[in-house]
């Protein structure tokens, strides 16, 4: 019976978005059931569990709250994983509870209530008010979590790969709340499981306000670049859809973020020996992804000399905690301004380098390969007539521009002041999207490949 | 249809009656000439109250018809309690009044209380007879440093607020042009004499006054002049001088500030409100045209959601265009810079801070960015005021000198004048626009009245809309978002009565996901059309619009009662 539920429920995990393990070959290598949250009358029965899946790589522990009905009730096909004959309540048919209004309600309600069991804990950082009789709404698109819109206003982030340990997306947006960033989405509370065997609890999900009136950085960005290719012979500062205001409020965002960091967080200086083992690092990176994509080749010895000038920089650099991963797609337009989101790092990273500090310069360099990226995902980079090039290198110039002075502005420091970071982070950046389109988007290769060019040249 | 409230009373007593009432700004002067001198007046007008009537509008708005010198189109008063010679007679006025009340049509007029023409005889009197009754009328100073942190308005024609009188040999204050010095309303008789003149037009049963230039009232050093607690504490005086007399008439204050400082001119919150009735929300509109350029809907958004609560007696008024420049003292520098270079291609355009086109020839005389915007203007939080003419899409003409260009005659029919007046062409105080994209030729109300499919159709069916819901009125107002920034979604609620308004602000076709689920079973109706769309689910509600489409949906409360 086991086994069956296990081949169930690792059929259902390999067609979430959220599932890391597609293509090779996985096994269930554990489940481990938290106590239920709901009692014995309660219909359907809930509770979190802690899946261990087994591929060629490292294990990944991914979280699955579940949903126990004595029978299939007939809307909740979608959210189907299988039956499971528990020892206490027989044959039972399980449902992933994030799809269960009823199961919903019952994982937030330890917000509102002050009795805690189910072997997780839920923490606020003020009272808050869960609305369960209106439906939640989840949100689509996302990649590694699953979001819910609870009533109007709050947003229940679920993390679906956990570790144990302080999730940074939760360690940031605490920092950032108490010290009243607008920059953020504030934190309203978070649900941790009560140790694991002999681990750290894990963080299982984020409640934060629902800024309803957002819109996607990435999406907005390129309605631009689209209303300027809708013109034939208009220039970018020449259209009505001009991003380059917005750019550079964006910028300025980004610094104000910066800067509450640098208040709320750990801070440090590095030096020269730092700055060595930085471009060490960046060599590595470099030379492995030579190897994966011999396209960069040519370029490799321009690009290492970028790297060693960090070396002769004699200078200190200011470190601090970061988003990490920054580009559009990370960025919500909402009627009171720009809002960054998403501070969980590279998911598939370490825990202790995801938390690592690092120069506010790499998420500079983040957001400028991805002003690259929405103008020249407009038109297949294969497909690009020289004249559409000249036009979208534009509009990436002027919002590139708009973002940096925003950025500078608001800080009182200009990245550009900073050209041999600057200039080794974007590379670094644009390597990495140069082995990622080898791997994911041949026909795509072409436009970190062209920034590669410019930045080699540089 | 019970879920239909009923529409609104024109003979309705409510003193509220001004939140749901669609207001339309008419100059006497360009409407209707009865007589044949080339002069609109008031006998023409009263002669076109049946078209407004049918038009749907609720409530004139009457600038300036008083006696004047006529250099500041008629603000620059010169009598504050008789009519232009040219415009008509105290009796015209008396039947034109009638004449509207007769058909449910309410009337406001304008007052300028800041200022009089220096044609007055208050200010012959002040500069020829310093001790005299009227010595102490205006503010007058032997030097021109004082209150030097006020800022000067008409930047194109003026270099200080302080001109000199050789005649008393001081110099006098005045905010605006230097032939309307600015009245002294530190000198209790010019209160006086202010309350005396509104009591005469109360009297003769005006529904209320559009007060013009209010900010500017009182002067004290090291102030900018604006928005002084002694402005306020004569409004209040004012408020109460008209609700104790004649209750139920209403003041709409010209503040051109930012929200944040005109609610102020409402008054006491906690008591519903004790100075003005409404005040003019003037950053709203240039941000209407920056969204839809932007084809973003943020411009909007933004300045909605900073725009403070107002106390509970009080209502926004709304508009697109009016007789003055489009203003853009209410954005940004940057923002300011970006409008003139969209919307006023030749300088000539440029009037002050701001830009004197009408509505049509703004929008490149497109029906469909016409209608956008007029449907924005209709259900956005506030009570919209029309402009005379731009019902029909007139044009402009920006050779004529000052802010003229929006003032040209109202093109009725395709005859001599646009049926304007019998007089000689010649005679016109300002020509009928005659180019060939908008010439009387082309636009006017007799063509727009035999096509059913016009602009004026259009607009007297989206008013009728508007008046059979009391949400686009009296609603809350709550921005949805959405997934789209180009499209701005908003809910206007009412008791029973809940509107969904969505609107495609760019010119491409547009998709959005609305998130409903407040509303979920509801099936929403499109009201110009009465079509049942499907059901709101539990998942985000997905909208498609044509370039520049919109939509007001009904969201009857009662699911069930809408199902076959």
């Amino acid at each position: 019976m086991t086994a069956e539920f296990d081949a169930q429920l690792l059929h259902y995990l390999s067609d979430q978005r959220w599932f890391a393990g597609k293509g090779g070959v996985s096994s269930i290598g554990g489940i481990v059931r938290l106590p239920w949250l709901t009692t014995a009358d309660d219909e359907p029965r809930v509770r979190v569990e802690l899946v261990t899946v087994i591929t060629d790589d490292a294990p990944q522990v991914y979280q699955v709250p579940m949903a126990y009905y004595d029978t299939e009730p007939e809307r909740m096909g979608h959210a189907l994983i299988g039956t499971y004959e528990d020892p206490d309540f027989g044959r039972l048919v399980a449902y992933d509870a994030l799809h269960d209004r009823i199961a919903i309600g019952t994982l937030v309600r330890g917000f509102v209530e002050t009795d805690k069991s189910g072997g997780v804990t839920h923490s606020v950082l003020g009272p808050v008010q869960v609305d369960t009789d209106m439906p939640s709404v989840m949100l689509t698109g996302e990649q590694s979590n699953t979001s819910l819109v609870l009533g109007e206003d709050l947003l229940l982030k679920v993390f679906r790969t956990v570790v144990p340990g302080r999730n940074p997306d939760i360690e940031i947006h605490e920092a950032l709340t108490r010290v009243d960033s607008d920059d953020i989405a504030a934190l309203r509370g978070w649900i941790t499981t009560k140790p694991v065997g002999g681990d750290e609890g894990y963080d299982l999900a984020m409640l934060q306000d629902f800024l309803r009136s957002a819109s996607d950085g990435w999406e907005y960005a390129r309605a631009s670049v689209r209303d300027l290719l809708m013109e034939a012979d208009l220039h970018a500062d020449e259209v009505g859809g001009d991003f380059a205001a917005e750019a550079q409020r964006l910028g300025a965002t980004v610094a104000s973020l910066h800067d509450d960091l640098a208040g709320a967080l750990e801070t440090d200086t590095w030096t020269a020996p730092d700055l060595t083992r930085l471009a060490d690092r960046l060599r590595g990176r470099l030379t492995q992804a030579v190897t994966a994509a011999p396209e960069l080749a040519p370029y490799a010895d321009a690009l290492g000399s970028a790297y060693d000038a960090l070396i002769t920089l004699d200078t200190e650099v200011g470190v601090q905690r970061v988003h990490g991963d920054l580009h559009l797609g990370q960025t919500l337009r909402t009627i009171g301004g720009w809002v960054i989101i998403d501070f969980e790092g590279e998911p598939t990273k370490p825990l202790a380098e995801r938390r690592a500090m690092d120069t506010p310069i790499r998420d500079v360099a983040g957001m400028l390969r991805s002003f690259d990226y929405a103008a020249s995902s407009m038109v297949i980079p294969t497909e690009m007539s020289a004249q559409e090039h000249h036009r979208i290198d534009e509009w990436a110039d002027r919002n590139r521009a708009a973002f940096l002075d925003g950025y500078a502005k608001m800080h009182g420091d200009d990245p550009r002041d900073h050209a041999v970071l600057l200039r080794a982070y974007e590379i670094d950046k644009a390597v990495y999207e140069v082995v990622y389109e080898k791997r994911n988007r041949p026909s795509w290769i072409n436009i970190p490949l062209s920034a590669i060019e410019r930045l080699a040249g540089a | 249809m019970s879920e239909i409230a009923q529409p609104i009373s024109h003979e309705s007593d409510d003193p509220n009656w001004f939140k749901r009432a669609v207001f339309y700004e008419v100059l006497i002067r360009s409407f209707k000439d009865s007589s044949g001198d080339g002069v609109g007046d008031l006998r023409g007008l009263a002669e076109r109250l049946d078209y407004l009537a049918w038009l749907g509008v609720d409530c004139l708005w009457l600038p300036p018809f008083f006696p004047s010198p006529l250099r500041d189109g008629g603000y620059d008063v010169s009598d504050y309690t008789d009519v232009a010679e040219d415009i008509g007679t105290i009796d015209d006025f008396k039947a034109f009044l009638d004449a509207a009340h007769n058909r449910g049509i309410r009337v406001i007029i304008d007052f300028v209380m800041n200022h009089t023409s220096d044609q007055h005889p208050w200010f012959q009197s002040s500069r020829t007879d310093p001790d005299g009754p009227y010595g102490d009328f205006y503010v007058w100073s032997d030097t021109d440093d004082l209150y030097q942190d006020a800022r000067i308005i008409f930047v194109d024609t003026e270099a200080s607020n302080w001109t000199w009188d050789p005649v008393r040999g001081q110099y006098f204050w005045h905010r605006f042009y230097s032939h309307q010095p600015d009245l002294n309303f530190d000198n209790p008789a010019v209160h006086e004499a202010m309350l005396d003149a509104l009591a005469f037009w109360l009297d003769l049963g005006v529904d209320g006054f559009r007060l013009d230039a209010v900010p500017y009232l009182y002067e004290r050093e090291s102030t900018n002049g604006e928005n002084l607690p002694e402005t306020h504490a004569f409004l209040r005086k004012v408020r109460k001088f008209v609700d104790d007399g004649w209750p139920g008439r209403v003041l709409l204050a010209e503040a051109n500030q930012w929200p944040a400082d005109v609610v102020d001119y409402y008054g006491d919150f906690d008591t519903g409100g004790d100075e003005c009735h409404m005040c003019f929300h003037f950053p709203v509109m240039p941000r209407i045209f920056m969204a839809v350029r932007r084809e973003s809907r943020y411009p909007i958004s933004e300045i909605l959601s900073q725009t403070p609560d107002i106390p509970k007696n009080c209502h926004w008024g709304i508009f697109l265009r009016n007789h003055d420049e489009l203003t853009l003292e209410m954005v940004t520098d940057e923002d300011r810079d970006y409008m003139w270079a969209e919307y006023a291609k030749d300088p000539r355009m440029k009037a002050n801070i701001g830009i004197r086109r009408r509505l049509a020839p703004l929008l490149d005389n497109d029906v469909d960015q016409m209608e956008l915007f007029t449907a924005l203007l209709l259900s956005l939080p506030g009570s919209p005021v029309l402009y005379y003419g731009d019902e029909i899409g007139m044009g402009d003409n920006i050779w004529l000198g000052d802010r003229d260009g929006v003032r040209t005659p109202m093109q009725w029919t395709p005859d001599r004048n646009a049926g304007f007046s019998s007089a000689t062409p010649g005679r016109l105080t300002l020509p009928v626009i005659m180019d060939p994209v908008f010439g009387y030729q082309a636009v006017n109300v007799e063509a727009d009245l035999a096509n059913t499919s016009s602009l004026l159709h259009w607009t007297r069916r989206m008013i009728q809309i508007r008046q059979q819901h009391p949400a686009l009125g009296l609603g809350t107002f709550t921005d949805i978002g959405g997934s789209n920034p180009a499209v701005l979604s908003f809910l206007r609620e009412f008791g029973d009565d809940a509107m969904l308004c969505v609107n495609n602000l760019s010119r491409f076709a547009q998709p959005v996901e609305l998130d409903l689920r407040s509303f979920e079973g509801v099936r929403p109706i499109e009201t110009l059309g009465g079509v049942e769309f499907p059901a709101i689910g539990e998942l985000p509600y997905l909208l498609t619009l044509g370039g520049y489409g919109f939509y007001w949906f009904r969201l009857p409360k009662n699911p069930e009662a809408s199902g076959p």
